[in-house]
């Protein structure tokens, strides 16, 4: 009995060195975790940077489908009909006369404005001027509100064309092609529309002056944004909470697909449900969807083998690929990709619908018909759209990809990134003592902890993002010359790296205090990978890009005593860091976009990438 | 033919109804239709149906506790005075109102109370054994179900007492307590036929015969603004009035193949006057005549304070009037700057909620007075507590620069989260032929999960404003006590947080994450004991023991 109780007794009661086996186990396990750490981070920088190779992949991607059952698209019969495509065809001679005549914003504006009033909607006209540093554009909208029978008008259908077409967007030269079709649809809808007491919600037609000025100013008026460099006319009219737009892009004779575009600024995307939408819609019409202008597969290099370029999958892979990329682009620019990319900042679910210039088969008949039904469906709604998803990557116009498909490729290489620094700063704290040879063979290596004073790091960390703030500063200051600003970034920059050759000196490491590039490179790091992951669930394309141009490099960084190779090393950062200030045009674009439409990827660039990478910079000369 | 007929069975009707007791009341019906064609080519039309009880007065709620006269009524709705009676109701308008009112367009409606959705207003005498609140919520409940409508969400939530802006029709009679006012408004509700039918139902006639018989309800739910309404006035000559309202605006231009704005009955109610209602006592049609003489008009009428009256006895067929503009190929629109400056009304009003913050916003009245002489007017805001005002950032500014003497008399009954609306009095002043803005910051509140509507991602419809324009000589006194009518303003759709109720698994998926993560650290920290462990070799500690 007692024994019984004693065995009791010694079960309850903890062993007397029970803690400390605990706490020897957990310190071997941590022991293991950092002999193994370089194991562990190449594993995730392997996986991670592997799986952004997979997104493409057709395994990946579902197949789309309407989530929102109020929509119901493509179940009513369209009405628009030959007569409407007649009516149409006027607007469009006499917009034609407009042109050619080379009238001013406002004769343009007076004139749309004019037309909805003949038709007996409400119209006006608004204008605008943005100043930015380099230029100033300025013109005049014009809108209508038709207010719709039996509503209240607390909800409203944006249905805009802007003056110009987004056809020229890759082009360098200013934009000159005119969005002559886009607009007379517009003006042929809302004659079309008014016949019918079956909206639900107002709707809105907005002709936007220029390509993403003209809708900017008229948003910002309609939601009551005041913005420094933006002078802009209060809006007369107006309606109740817009909950989706449709900006119609047709810029050539006919068309043969319908692209549609839906990137918005700062990584914003609209409800896939919208999509989806058109895509059944147009289906059921007989107009094929495609996203982007992407009509014709994307040609493979020839110098792949001929067996590769005809495998069903490389095929898809390439086509795949070649979405994810635009997205990609569009979405890293953070500039969106057209006039609806405006409109999701303020809680409207917006696309264009981009009829692609062909020799045919369809105009104006087609065109109507899909809007016709698209506005039916967003007619249908009770509530806005939520239903489906909101973070995606379309890869073609009827599969896309879900968050959990592609989120985890940056996720992973910023956790890489995370654990690579957290070893640095181990690596810092901690020094390998003498061993201790009295001891038998196989004992544990003593390890001597040493300081790791954080003050002359943390100041170089915050140095640098001030001079990218200064950087950003100059950029937006001297943006007329910026031929010259660049030399004089790349110079100052290069400053560090003559003082370290003056100062040639450097400290040998010593057990008291740690290195002084080890903690930059490990501040640098865990702050890169904060950075990586946040962004991600905010723009993923960002994080992504982010990702690939920070991952590695920041990783590898390392100080080395030869000077030539010191050199090299802090050449290729300097040139990682800056290097985009060459591409003048992109700067231009992304300069705009911060000045006027508010994107912040150009300040982002300035006071947090580039300083991230200058500091891996100074890690191999310190 | 028909007409004798009429008034001989009006005339036994008449008889029987004084042989029945002495206690009953002599009963009047008239009926009239009003039709207004409007500048931009729509046609309003404005149904009346009054019945009058000659001589009753109101129940005074002291008599509540003993019971009441028992009520014989012939043409007076039974059901409406049963309800009337019961919680002792003296005045009372309920509308039922679907679209906007487009009073640049349009000018002052025949029926002033034009907001959009429900709003019900009673003056009920003081004292008795049942509170105020506790017979408006039975009177809301009653209509409620009288009408099929949602009154019943007419709660305390939205319930004021505007006094300055909705003034009695009629007269309250001279009781020892005052009497009181509730107003309260639902701009969600939707009106259609279900509401119709109990409407028709309290007509004495249907809508089987006399005027009532266009009310067809195809037509009507298919008007580009419709509205009916019942209201309930006492007058000391009189007695006690019952209006049954309905208006609409038709747009005959939109309905027709080649844009023309003429119209028939036939066309705007398909239907025509077959009958004429036996009971009413005066049957009229009347046509507010436009300024523009290109029209024709049939059948044959006379002329009376600018308004073709209709004889309706006359005509020995279907009786409809028809309206046509025959100079007029197509209806030509007004350009839009003769909106502007057309003063069919005096004050224009627009009122917008700014920012697309789920948390804040900014209330942005525009007012433009489009008089020669300066204009006063009361301006009233009866907002649910979902949003909340700070007063101290209303501005009102005049040509941009601000001017806080323009606004005057302001009275304000803060909210009471989940229990109380606001309600924002004051009387605003538009210098004459200008324009005034008026913005005020607003937060939007954070509501419990089970305060949210079934569709929660619509958002909450926040009831009109109301204007009630006066004018004024220079020295600011009254002209007299005539004002203009109330002017209605949209309604509004504020977007408050919401949680994504349709995926309720994230939800819990992420708030259980959250709280473990947070309550776990924080238990684990709470219950931790610190102790000293030696970390020597156990095989040294083993040798020392």
């Amino acid at each position: 009995m007692d024994k019984i109780k004693a065995k009791l007794r010694a079960l309850v009661t903890p062993k007397p060195d029970a803690t400390a086996s605990r706490i020897r186990r957990r310190r071997a396990i941590t022991a293991k975790i950092y002999a193994k750490l370089p194991w562990i981070t190449t594993t995730l920088f392997a996986v991670g940077y592997a799986w952004m190779l997979c997104i493409p992949f057709s395994e990946l991607e579902n197949r789309i489908y309407i989530d929102e059952n109020a929509l119901q698209p493509g179940q009513v019969n369209t009405q628009w009909e030959w007569s409407d495509v007649h009516h149409a065809d006027m607007y469009l001679r006499q917009l034609e006369i407009l042109r050619d005549s080379n009238a001013t914003s406002e004769q343009r504006a007076d004139f749309l404005a004019n037309e909805f009033n003949k038709l007996g909607i409400a119209s006006s006209t608004q204008s605008y001027t943005f100043s930015t540093s380099s230029s100033t554009a300025a013109g005049t909208n014009a809108y209508a509100v038709l207010s719709s029978p039996r509503t209240s008008g607390n909800e409203a259908i944006v249905i805009s064309a802007s003056w110009l077409s987004r056809i020229d967007e890759s082009s360098t030269s200013d934009p000159e092609t005119i969005n002559i079709r886009g607009v007379a649809t517009v003006l042929a809808l809302a004659k079309f529309l008014r016949g019918y007491s079956l909206w639900a919600k107002d709707l809105v037609f907005v002709i936007s002056d220029g390509h993403l000025d003209g809708m900017h100013a008229w948003l910002s008026a309609y939601h009551g944004v005041s913005q420094s460099n933006m002078d802009a006319d209060y809006l007369k009219l107006s309606s109740g909470v817009i909950w989706t737009a449709l900006n119609i892009d047709y810029p050539g004779h006919s068309f043969s697909h319908l692209g549609v575009f839906f990137e918005g600024l700062n990584g914003r995307l609209p409800n896939q449900d919208l999509l989806n939408s058109l895509r059944v819609i147009a289906n059921r019409a007989g107009v094929p969807v495609v996203t982007y202008d992407h009509i014709s597969p994307p040609e493979l290099p020839s110098s792949l083998p001929s067996f590769l370029r005809d495998n069903r999958d490389v095929k898809l892979y390439a086509e795949n690929a070649r979405s994810v990329l635009r997205h990609v682009g569009y979405e890293a620019r953070g500039s969106g990709s057209g006039v609806h990319g405006l409109l999701h900042q303020f809680r409207i679910d917006a696309i264009t619908i981009f009829a692609i210039p062909a020799a045919g088969p369809h105009g104006f008949h087609a065109i109507g018909r899909v809007i016709e039904s698209t506005l039916r469906t967003a007619n249908n709604l009770l509530e806005r759209l939520h239903a489906s998803f909101f973070f995606y990557i379309m890869t073609s116009s009827d599969t896309f990809l879900k968050i959990g498909a592609f989120l985890p490729s940056a996720v992973l290489v910023s956790v890489a990134m995370m654990f690579v620094g957290l070893g640095e700063w181990v690596r810092a704290g901690w020094v390998r003592g003498p061993d201790r040879v009295a001891e038998k063979a196989g004992s544990e290596v003593e390890w001597l902890k040493r300081r790791r004073p954080l003050m002359k790091p943390l100041g170089i960390v915050l140095g640098t993002h001030v001079f990218g703030a200064g950087v950003f500063g100059a950029l937006n200051a001297f943006a007329d010359h910026h031929s010259l600003l660049t030399p004089v970034v790349f110079l100052v920059s290069a400053l560090p790296i003559t003082l370290s050759f003056l100062n040639s000196a450097p400290k040998p490491p010593t057990n008291e205090i740690a290195q002084l590039s080890t903690l930059l490179k490990s501040l640098n790091l865990c702050l890169a990978s904060t950075i990586i992951s946040v962004t991600s669930v905010l723009n993923f394309s960002l994080a992504l890009t982010l990702a690939i141009l920070l991952g590695l490099p920041l990783s590898l960084a390392s100080p080395s005593t030869s000077a030539a190779v010191k050199t090299a090393k802090y050449a290729c950062y300097l040139a990682l860091a800056f290097g985009w200030l060459l591409m003048d045009t992109e700067v231009k674009s992304a300069l705009w976009n911060w000045e006027v439409l508010g994107v912040w990827v150009a300040p982002f660039v300035c006071v947090v990438y580039a300083p991230l990478v200058l500091q891996a910079g100074l890690v191999t000369i310190l | 033919m028909l007409s004798q007929w009429t008034r001989h069975l009006n005339h036994a009707l008449w008889l029987t109804t004084v042989s029945n007791a002495a206690l009953v009341h002599r009963e009047e019906f008239h009926e009239d239709l009003v039709l207004r064609p409007l500048p931009d080519g729509r046609v309003s039309s404005k149904f009346t149906f009054t019945t009058l009880l000659r001589d009753a007065t109101p129940r005074n709620p002291e008599s509540l506790a003993v019971e009441d006269d028992s009520q014989h009524y012939t043409l007076f709705p039974l059901a409406l005075g049963q309800v009337l009676r019961e919680y002792a109701i003296t005045e009372m308008h309920l509308t039922l109102n679907a679209g906007k009112w487009n009073y640049d367009r349009w000018g002052y409606p025949d029926e002033p109370g034009v907001g959009s959705g429900a709003e019900l207003w009673a003056w009920m005498g003081d004292g008795g054994p049942a509170t105020v609140d506790y017979r408006w919520q039975g009177l809301r409940n009653a209509l409620a179900g009288l009408f099929c409508a949602s009154l019943g969400s007419l709660d305390e939530l939205r319930t004021t007492s505007p006094t300055l802006a909705f003034e009695p029709e009629g007269t309250l009679p001279n009781w020892t307590q005052p009497h009181q006012l509730r107003h309260a408004s639902l701009p969600s509700e939707h009106v259609c036929t279900e509401n119709l039918t109990p409407f028709l139902k309290l007509l004495p006639c249907k809508s089987l015969s006399g005027v009532a018989s266009l009310l067809n309800p195809h037509r009507l739910f298919d008007a580009d603004w419709h509205g009916m309404g019942v209201h309930v006035s006492y007058d000391r000559e009189d007695g006690v009035k019952v209006r049954l309202t309905f208006q609409t605006v038709f747009d005959p231009v939109r309905t027709s193949l080649n844009n023309r704005r003429d119209w028939s009955f036939a066309s705007l109610f398909d239907r025509k006057v077959e009958q004429l209602c036996p009971v009413a006592e005066t049957s009229r049609v009347r046509l507010a005549l436009p300024e523009v003489q290109s029209y024709l008009l049939a059948p044959e009428y006379t002329i009376q304070d600018n308004y073709a009256l209709f004889d309706m006895a006359a005509s020995s067929q279907a009786f409809q009037v028809s309206m046509d503009w025959p100079q007029e190929p197509k209806f030509q629109y007004r350009t839009s700057s003769n909106y502007d400056d057309a003063s069919i009304v005096p004050l224009s009003v627009q009122r917008t909620l700014r920012g697309s913050s789920q948390a804040r916003g900014e209330l942005s009245v525009t007012v433009t007075n489009h008089e020669a002489v300066e204009i006063q007017s009361v301006y009233l805001e009866t907002m649910p507590w979902l949003l909340q005002f700070y007063l101290h950032t209303l501005r009102i500014s005049h040509n941009g620069e601000s001017r806080g003497d323009l606004i005057s008399n302001i009275s304000y009954v803060p909210p009471v989260p989940h229990a109380r609306p606001t309600t924002l009095q004051c009387i605003i002043t538009i210098p004459p032929k200008s324009t005034i803005k008026l913005t005020i910051d607003v937060s939007k509140s954070f509501l419990r999960y089970t305060e949210h509507p079934p569709d929660a991602q619509r958002g909450w419809d926040l009831p009109p404003a109301v204007f009630v324009p006066f004018k004024t000589d220079h020295n600011r006194t009254l002209l007299g006590t005539t004002r203009y009518q109330r002017i209605y303003t949209p309604t509004l759709l504020a977007d408050l947080a919401t949680p994504d109720f349709s995926m309720p698994y994230n939800v819990i998926i992420l708030s259980c994450t959250l709280i473990t993560l947070i309550f776990g650290s924080l238990f684990n920290i709470l219950t931790r004991k610190f102790v000293v462990v030696n970390m020597d070799p156990p095989r040294e500690v083993a040798e020392t023991q």
